[in-house]
């Protein structure tokens, strides 16, 4: 009881159970109308859905300011690579946080002829791009570990002995890249905020792709993409050492 | 009659400082920003020593702007992005009444009220988890050394959990997910608990108040008060309501957090009063009322310090 005291006085954390909430519903929407469940009860869970949606648009208002002091904190890591990732995606943080705004004051009738479609296009966009600097940056650690990884364990390794004495090409190929993934497997096994990270964006991606059709999925993998990237981030919200710095 | 004896007496510490160990965890710093954490997994700890790590973070030259970094640290509040949102429908609420009159704003009316819905909407969405809060509140509340207090905050915590739960039940009904729920005598309900809550809360203030009158009369008494030289004291023995009148008007610019908090609480009344139809008022006085109540709540989020401890 006290620990969801803790986590529910974050608004992020709350933000963050009602978007897995949405998606859950989105999941069990698509799953019930496959098993051919009634209408009337289809468009409650629909409906349920839509003002997740319309309340978490609401709770994410001041969130650009957020975004942009991010993006301000990123401006002075000493990494080049790092530098560029974590800021261009913390300003399309802010720009997807702003068209969402936007998109909120249409929904609620504050703004009633707005082309609703079009900025919601508009706010995929940037969270695309966001996502994409994201899992640029994940890209970015795991081959700076795995060349550490790689480094250490260079003299010892049996497998490049074998691969060097390999007389096929595709052989010698095919070694490479089980050292490669043996490698991958050991950096993320022993990184867990990266491997966290990296699942979490991954998932995430499916969702504006879908969006803006580059990457047509059904709903019900797009509940179940935002779900895992939901429960996710609530364990890095509940643990904090499972976030990947900076 | 002298003013002393208006005041209960009652010896020992302040009921404020007696329950100094019974005040809520602190929230959690926001996650996200910052350098990396020493001791924790990142490139830091696997990185040779001669190349700096991609966590590390140059300080920037000049002094660094604070005010975006608070509002920050004020919105990754759920209570401080809750009081902002009712700011926000309060005056929603109180400008739709003034333009009411105006015939040539009706465009502007409608869409403040679509606001004033959209906000209520939104908050009683992110109450929804509350009523745990109520009842972590009511098992701490039930601990406290001083008998009135503890009965005067376990029944105001039971009586806000009780309205969680009526609120709960409302917005079930308000999505569609139970049809068959009568919304005016769960609204009546939750009102109900809601005032229950808020008059308890303010007899705790009342507690208070006289429990402070009473440890700064005894304290002039003390020390003999009626020193004609002395501008800044305020003489307890003549009678009168003027004296009394004085001496709360000190104790409450004394203590900023009881002053707040009873002035938190009594506009607050006006909403439920309001609505039960015990005292029947204005949309533009329960708009002032809750803006004000509102403002008071983002100031005690922004400073820790002006809240009451119970």
């Amino acid at each position: 009881m006290d620990s969801w005291v803790r986590f529910s006085a974050q608004s992020q954390a709350k933000e963050r159970v009602f978007r897995a909430a949405q998606y859950a519903c989105t999941l069990l929407g698509y799953t019930l109308q496959k098993n051919g469940v009634s209408p009337e009860f289809l468009t409650r869970i629909k409906q349920l859905e839509a003002h997740m949606s319309l309340g978490r648009k609401l709770f994410r208002l001041g969130n650009s300011a957020d975004a942009l002091e991010s993006a301000k904190r990123a401006i002075h890591l000493s990494d080049v690579v790092l530098r560029f990732c974590v800021t261009v995606s913390n300003l399309n943080r802010a720009m997807y946080f702003a068209c969402d705004n936007i998109l909120w004051a249409g929904k609620s009738g504050l703004v009633p002829h707005m082309d609703q479609e079009k900025w919601s296009q508009r706010s995929f966009r940037y969270y695309l791009f966001a996502l994409i600097m994201n899992l640029s940056r994940d890209a970015y650690e795991i081959r700076l570990l795995m060349e550490r990884e790689a480094g250490g364990k260079r003299p010892k390794s049996t497998e490049t002995r074998h691969a060097h004495r390999a007389d096929s090409g595709l052989q010698q190929l095919m070694l490479r890249l089980k050292v490669q993934l043996y490698l991958l497997g050991h950096v993320l096994r022993n990184n867990p905020p990266l491997l966290v990270d990296v699942v979490k964006n991954a998932c995430d991606l499916f969702i504006p792709l879908d969006k803006l059709g580059l990457y047509k999925t059904n709903p019900g993998f797009v509940g179940l993409c935002g779900l895992t990237s939901s429960v996710l981030s609530i364990l890095t919200i509940v643990h904090p050492w499972l976030k990947l710095k900076p | 009659m002298a003013t002393a004896a208006l005041l209960p007496v009652r010896a020992g510490t302040s009921p404020a400082t007696e329950s100094s160990g019974l005040s809520f965890p602190p929230v959690p710093p926001p996650p996200g920003g910052g350098a990396a954490v020493p001791g924790g997994w990142g490139l830091a700890t696997l990185r040779p020593a001669s190349r700096p790590s991609p966590g590390t973070v140059r300080q920037p030259a000049g002094p660094h702007p604070r005010s975006m970094e608070a509002f920050v640290n004020f919105t990754n509040q759920t209570r401080g992005r809750d009081r902002l949102f009712r700011a926000t429908q309060y005056t929603c609420m109180l400008l739709s009444y003034l333009l009411e009159r105006k015939t040539d704003k009706g465009m502007v009316i409608v869409k403040l009220k679509e606001l004033e819905s959209s906000m209520r909407f939104g908050r009683k969405l992110f109450r929804l988890g509350n009523m745990v809060h109520a009842m972590v509140a009511v098992r701490r509340t039930s601990q406290l050394p001083d008998l009135v207090l503890r009965l005067c905050l376990t029944a105001s915590n039971f009586s806000r959990g009780l309205y969680f739960i009526c609120d709960t039940v409302l917005w079930v009904k308000s999505v569609g997910l139970i049809l068959d729920v009568d919304k005016q005598k769960w609204r009546n309900w939750a009102t109900k608990c809601y005032y229950y809550s808020l008059l308890m809360n303010l007899a705790r203030d009342v507690y208070e108040i006289s429990w402070r009158m009473e440890k700064v009369a005894h304290k002039e008494e003390n020390s003999s008060c009626c020193d004609e030289q002395d501008q800044d004291q305020i003489c307890i023995d003549s009678e009168g309501l003027q004296p009394f009148l004085l001496l709360l008007y000190d104790t409450l610019r004394k203590n900023p957090p009881l002053l707040l908090d009873t002035m938190k609480n009594l506009c607050d009344l006006s909403s439920p009063l309001d609505r039960l139809g015990i005292y029947k008022t204005n949309p533009g006085v329960i708009g002032f009322c809750g803006l004000l109540s509102s403002l008071v709540g983002i100031l005690t989020v922004a400073s820790p310090q002006m809240k009451l401890k119970h």
